[in-house]
């Protein structure tokens, strides 16, 4: 759990001295002819890997694994050692990936045969390397700003992995008695320093590589504890595969590599397209992704020790996708995931590899399952690709603590069955997380932080949020939704404060025709509330809409303003006798009066306002009443007969539509502005059906007082 | 965390103890009483909790099982202190200890994460009397120190076995009660089991973290866009009804029954956010990032079982700032209405999400490795393929010689430029009467080029330079082919 271990630093020191010219004496075959070319033609001769060609491909090898395993925050510096040091990059993140290093390399070439080896030594590269641990990394660094006065917190250790051609044993342990002395002496160095660090821990691994078929000088040695800081351990390899097959191994140690090899994986023959065989391919990725099978003794599954390797891998099986369309076996299910790790294949170029890693890269995930020989069977691992990096999730495989749970419609609120699920779910859309990676200033500088926005919008976006259906009036009326949707934003543009405007005009309109409004009937008996009284109780929501928001900008006050000013419209008596006149006229009327309004504003106007204001108090309060309390009660079947009547025929022939649905269709907006009978039309047949819900549940809440009845 | 609850009913358990008082009581008594103490707290504030009973003295007996195996447990350990002699005694157990092999390992530790509670029907005095209290602080230990022994304060008596209980219920059996906000929408919740304290580094940050009892959705993301990511434990987050008192509505030891029922009936009718949140969190297929603390996440979503029941869940995530890379930074994320254009989309059908990393990982980017003699060769044979393709393949023949040139100048080796540039000239002497002109000139070039770059020498060897196909002009012969 220490991010700060040995493996945050590693050092590579790779030698090269003119000896590391040398071959491996292990050739490659390169020129493979292809059977059916012409005959009689003889291979080029094969060419073998020098010292340094091993040493350097086989470090890399080590880098990718890493760098494909842990992208962040473990470190390598290259350091190559002649006549001097090469520092080939630094413990900063972007020098961290293998297209620097190999480019680096590049530029240091291969050694020279023909230099003079008395100049050249694996020294200077050790020195260098004491010398870069003591060097700050970035996240040293972060960490260390942010503990303050517990700065001494931050560790400093780090790996020396040094690939030499050492002449004798005694050779080896100068070797180790310089590390100790650098480390001392860079130690007292970095005491009085604020940008290097001491060391506290370093692991020296000395790697003795010579050409196949020579004797080795050089003994194997165990790790052995130098001093506090210091430990070290010699490996003795021959070059060729071997070295690489023991960088290997030394990067699975380090960093707690452990593999996996996904077995039965369906392959296209290269020769024969409508043909699969099933090939395997090995995976390293942290150990914890095993941590079910340590954790249960359940080592049946590894055991196979594969060539030259000398390590174990836990075999789990392919399980073919059930579908092959990308979209639905991504979305389909949220798994119990209890941890994710990077892969890096071993044999990276291999076929079976790649076309492995290409079908994760393409969007597809792969479950895998424990291979048994009997009994069900257990999916314990899925392998998925998340922006082009490919993780072994491990699925919880074991019974959930949390089996057989009371459902949620059993608990507090279960047994309500109007929530506005529909509008929540916009809701939710509406309020999306995305990233917003480049830094944004506020006005006053300062820097603003994207979450803290996503916070503010919730807040602002449930001022006013009723949560069933039977709470609210406004928000089950399509002609509400232009102010509703933009009210709640920050600020307002020109066009928004109209649309509101626009919205509040054809409702005065609307109750100037006396179309119904949806009133719930839920808890009332009777028919509800008269036409008026619906009207007000409607305004009323809408007020405390509006006046949630007045604070957000001057327009949204305006919005108000207009709001205040038309629900103070003379008595419906004289609303009807201007019945008959076009609604242009009235609409243009209407807006001439807002802005007269405005451009009057005074203090006595706002008085004036203020008297509305607390009317309107009194009057929601009022409504609410009205609305708590059960009108004399009426013979419920007669309620739908009452409404019928009510509802104009023309608008009864168009045939019933869902009002939810109508509502989240957003889009129709405008046109529901154009078509004013169409919100009557949604109130009528939403009324309607109301009620039969209603006489429903009423009937349902006798029945559940005796304990039988069962909610839908 | 499942209870497995080990009663001691040895011989010593049946042990008298002397109460002020007529009745006489025994040690299992005391202990019987407690753990009635400790299932009531359970039947009624930690109801979703799976207990399990076994009794034992020199042997066992499971009297209640669990339904299943789990992944981590609390043991509560009822005994006297009275430790047995003999083989197969504790004391000659741990005597024995080191003796051990894999095939007759200890108990302790236990395979999985686990607590080991010990309740000693016995006071301190007594325990200390004898190697008992060392014996058992040895269990703890060997239990990687999860756990702890709890003693009688005072004489053996059934008040003060309540009080040591009472310890043990508010050590590990405390409901976690929170608030569950989304703005203004709130609720009251249990969150069950109980979320443990959480150490992210015990060397840069040795305090454990606390979930808060604030539980503030931060904004919305598809199941698609999360695709099941890694956490730490789940939990149900259940709505409670909460008196004046704080307490949760009808779960008082003495409620009786029917008071709890019409709580219950009027809890059930009274609007409730948590169900909202989960209705159209299983409609629209989306979780809730909810935030637990100063750098600590979590989701919510609808989990269903397989009797398609229903219940809102909640998972934590690792404590951090990027608890998971394809999201990015979580305090980078932000409102969507932020953004330039809608990053959804306007009609729903792209998504931000997953963020692409910086660096390319080795198999997403056909890095050369020459390890195996197989790597070599296939790329080898690519160039081959390639160069008897010419002039068509010229593209791909040159990106292959590129990529190989690339990787044999970083590893030094030059001695496979030699040899592929031998093998382009002798494809060349090779090639058949029929084949284009131009092909003979770009293998010409191309052997040419690795040529030089194998000398190291600067000007040609360097590793961002390119060899380009050499520039030809076969205007006749072109023009027919196309």
């Amino acid at each position: 759990m220490k991010i700060f271990s040995e493996s945050h630093k590693t050092v590579f020191v790779v030698d090269h001295c003119p000896y590391m010219a040398e071959s491996c004496r292990q050739h490659v075959e390169f020129d493979m002819l292809v059977k059916n070319r012409t005959q009689g033609i003889i291979p080029l001769a094969p060419i073998s890997k020098s010292l340094w060609t091993c040493s350097v491909e086989s470090s890399m090898e080590y880098c990718r694994i890493m760098y494909d395993i842990f992208p962040f925050k473990k470190l390598v510096n290259f350091i190559v050692s002649d006549s001097g040091a090469h520092v080939l990059n630094s413990w900063t993140q972007e020098d961290q990936n293998l297209q620097e290093l190999m480019a680096a390399l590049a530029a240091v070439g291969p050694p020279n045969p023909r230099a003079d080896p008395e100049c050249c030594s694996i020294l200077h590269g050790l020195v260098a390397a004491v010398e870069t641990l003591c060097k700050i990394t970035e996240y040293q660094h972060e960490a260390r700003t942010l503990l303050m006065e517990n700065a001494e917190r931050v560790g400093n250790r780090g790996r020396i992995i040094c690939i030499t051609n050492a002449k004798s044993d005694s050779h080896v342990r100068m070797l180790e008695d310089c590390v100790q002395e650098t480390i001392h002496e860079h130690n007292k160095l970095a005491a009085n320093s604020d940008h290097l660090m001491q060391i506290q821990k370093c692991e020296l691994v000395l790697i003795h590589t010579y050409p196949v078929g020579e004797d080795s000088l050089v003994s194997d040695r165990t790790k052995k504890e130098l001093s506090p800081v210091l430990t070290s351990e010699v490996h003795s390899v021959r070059a060729g595969r071997h070295l690489a097959t023991k960088l290997n191994i030394l990067v699975q140690q380090h960093f707690d590599l452990a593999s996996t090899t996904i077995t039965n994986i369906p392959m296209k023959e290269e020769q024969h397209a409508n043909t699969s065989a099933n090939y395997d391919v090995e995976l390293l990725h942290h150990k914890d992704a095993h941590v079910d099978f340590l954790k249960s003794g359940d080592n049946h599954l590894s055991g196979s020790s594969r060539e030259g390797s000398f390590k174990e891998t836990i075999t789990l099986k392919w399980c073919t996708p059930r579908t092959n369309n990308i979209v639905f076996s991504s979305i389909s299910e949220l798994h119990y995931c209890t941890g994710a790790y990077r892969i890096s294949p071993v044999d990276v170029n291999s076929r079976p590899s790649s076309c492995l890693t290409n079908f994760l890269l393409n969007g597809r995930s792969v479950l895998l399952e424990q291979p048994r020989k009997s009994g069900s069977k257990v999916i314990s691992h899925m392998l998925s690709s998340h922006g082009g990096e490919i993780f072994l999730h491990v699925l919880s495989s074991s019974r959930s603590i949390l089996e057989d749970p009371p459902s949620i419609s059993e608990g507090c609120g279960g047994r309500v069955t109007d929530y506005r699920i529909t509008d929540f779910g916009e809701f939710m859309r509406e309020n999306r997380l995305t990233p917003f990676l480049d830094p944004r200033y506020k006005i006053d500088g300062s820097l603003e932080i994207p979450l803290e926005r996503a916070k503010d919008q919730l807040e602002k976006h449930t001022r006013y949020w009723p949560m069933i259906i039977s709470q609210t009036t406004i928000f089950n009326m399509q002609a509400v939704v232009p102010l509703a949707s933009v009210i709640v934003k920050e600020s307002l543009t020109e066009e928004d404060v109209l649309n509101c405007q626009k919205t509040i005009y054809n409702l005065v309109d609307m109750e100037r025709k006396n179309d119904p409004l949806p009133i719930s009937t839920v808890g009332t008996r009777g028919k509800g509330p008269k036409r008026d009284e619906q009207y007000r109780i409607m305004w009323n929501e809408l007020e405390t809409l509006v006046r949630a928001h007045i604070n957000n900008s001057e327009k949204h006050q305006r919005v108000l303003e207009c709001l205040m000013a038309c629900r103070s419209k003379p008595p419906e008596e004289e609303e009807r006798k201007k019945r008959g006149r076009k609604r242009e006229d009235k609409e243009d009327k209407s807006e001439k009066a807002v802005k007269d309004y405005e451009q009057e504003k005074s203090w006595q106007d706002s008085e004036r306002l203020k008297g509305i204001l607390e009317r309107g108090k009194e009057e929601l309060a009022e409504a609410e009443i009205i609305k708590d309390s059960p009108d004399s009660p009426e013979p419920p079947n007669k309620k739908p007969l009452v409404e019928m009547d009510e509802t104009p025929p023309v608008e009864k022939s168009k045939g019933p539509v869902s009002l939810l649905s109508l509502w989240s269709n957003r889009i129709n907006t405008a046109n529901s502005r154009k078509h004013q009978e169409f919100a009557g039309r949604l109130n009528s047949v939403n009324n309607r059906a109301e009620l039969y819900q209603h006489l429903k549940e009423e009937n349902g809440m006798e029945t559940t007082e005796n304990g039988k009845a069962s909610r839908q | 965390m499942p209870t497995v609850v080990v009663m001691d009913v040895s011989l010593s358990m049946t042990r008298p103890v002397s109460v002020e008082g007529s009745e006489e009581y025994q040690r299992k008594h005391l202990a019987a009483h407690g753990l009635t103490m400790l299932f009531e707290h359970m039947a009624t504030n930690y109801k979703l909790e799976f207990t399990a009973l076994v009794v034992f003295s020199s042997l066992w007996e499971l009297m209640v099982p669990f339904t299943r195996d789990y992944n981590t447990l609390q043991v509560v350990l009822v005994t006297d202190g009275c430790l047995g002699i003999g083989r197969g005694s504790l004391r000659h157990s741990l005597a024995t200890h080191n003796q051990r092999g894999e095939s007759n390992r200890f108990p302790l530790p236990f395979p999985f994460p686990s607590k080991l509670y010990i309740m000693c029907m016995a006071n301190l005095e007594e325990l200390q009397s004898t190697d008992s209290l060392d014996c058992l602080e040895r269990l703890i230990d060997l239990n990687n120190g999860e756990g702890q022994i709890f003693t009688i304060d005072g004489p053996l008596c059934l008040k003060n076995v309540q009080s040591m209980f009472g310890k043990l219920i508010d050590l590990a059996y405390t409901p976690f009660h929170a608030v569950l906000k989304c703005g203004h929408l709130t609720a009251d919740v249990q969150v069950f089991p109980r979320p443990e304290p959480f150490v992210i580094d015990e060397e840069i940050d040795p305090i454990p973290k606390v979930i808060n009892t604030d539980l503030e959705i931060v904004g919305f993301i598809d199941i698609a866009d999360i695709s099941s990511p890694p956490v730490l434990s789940r939990h149900l987050v259940l709505p409670i009804a909460l008196n004046k008192e704080g307490d949760e509505v009808g779960t008082g030891i003495t409620d009786d029954n029917e008071d709890e029922n019409s709580a219950n009936q009027i809890a059930g009718k009274i609007p409730n956010f948590c169900v909202l949140l989960h209705g159209s969190l299983k409609v629209e297929g989306m979780v809730a990032i909810v935030q637990l603390g100063p750098e600590w996440h979590g989701m919510l979503y609808s989990q269903a079982d397989s009797k398609k029941k229903s219940n809102l869940m909640m998972s934590l995530f690792e404590p951090g700032p990027e608890p998971l890379p394809w999201l990015g930074k979580m305090v980078q994320l932000g409102p969507i209405s932020d953004a330039k254009e809608n990053p959804y989309g306007e009609d729903d059908n792209k998504s931000p999400f997953p963020l692409q990393p910086k660096n390319k990982r080795s198999y997403a980017q056909n890095v050369t490795v020459w390890i195996k003699p197989s790597g070599l060769q296939t790329d080898v044979q690519k160039i081959l393929r390639n160069a008897r393709k010419l002039p068509e393949k010229t593209q791909t023949f040159y990106k292959e010689l590129n990529r190989l040139r690339k990787a044999a100048l970083a590893f030094g080796f030059l001695d496979l430029l030699k040899g592929v540039a031998d093998m382009l000239e002798r494809e060349c002497t090779l090639l058949p009467d029929t084949a284009h002109p131009d092909a003979a000139f770009q293998l010409t070039h191309a052997a040419q080029q690795l040529k030089l770059a194998s000398t190291g020498t600067s000007e040609y060897a360097g590793y961002d330079h390119n060899i380009t196909p050499l520039q030809t002009d076969f205007s006749g012969s072109s023009a027919e082919r196309i």
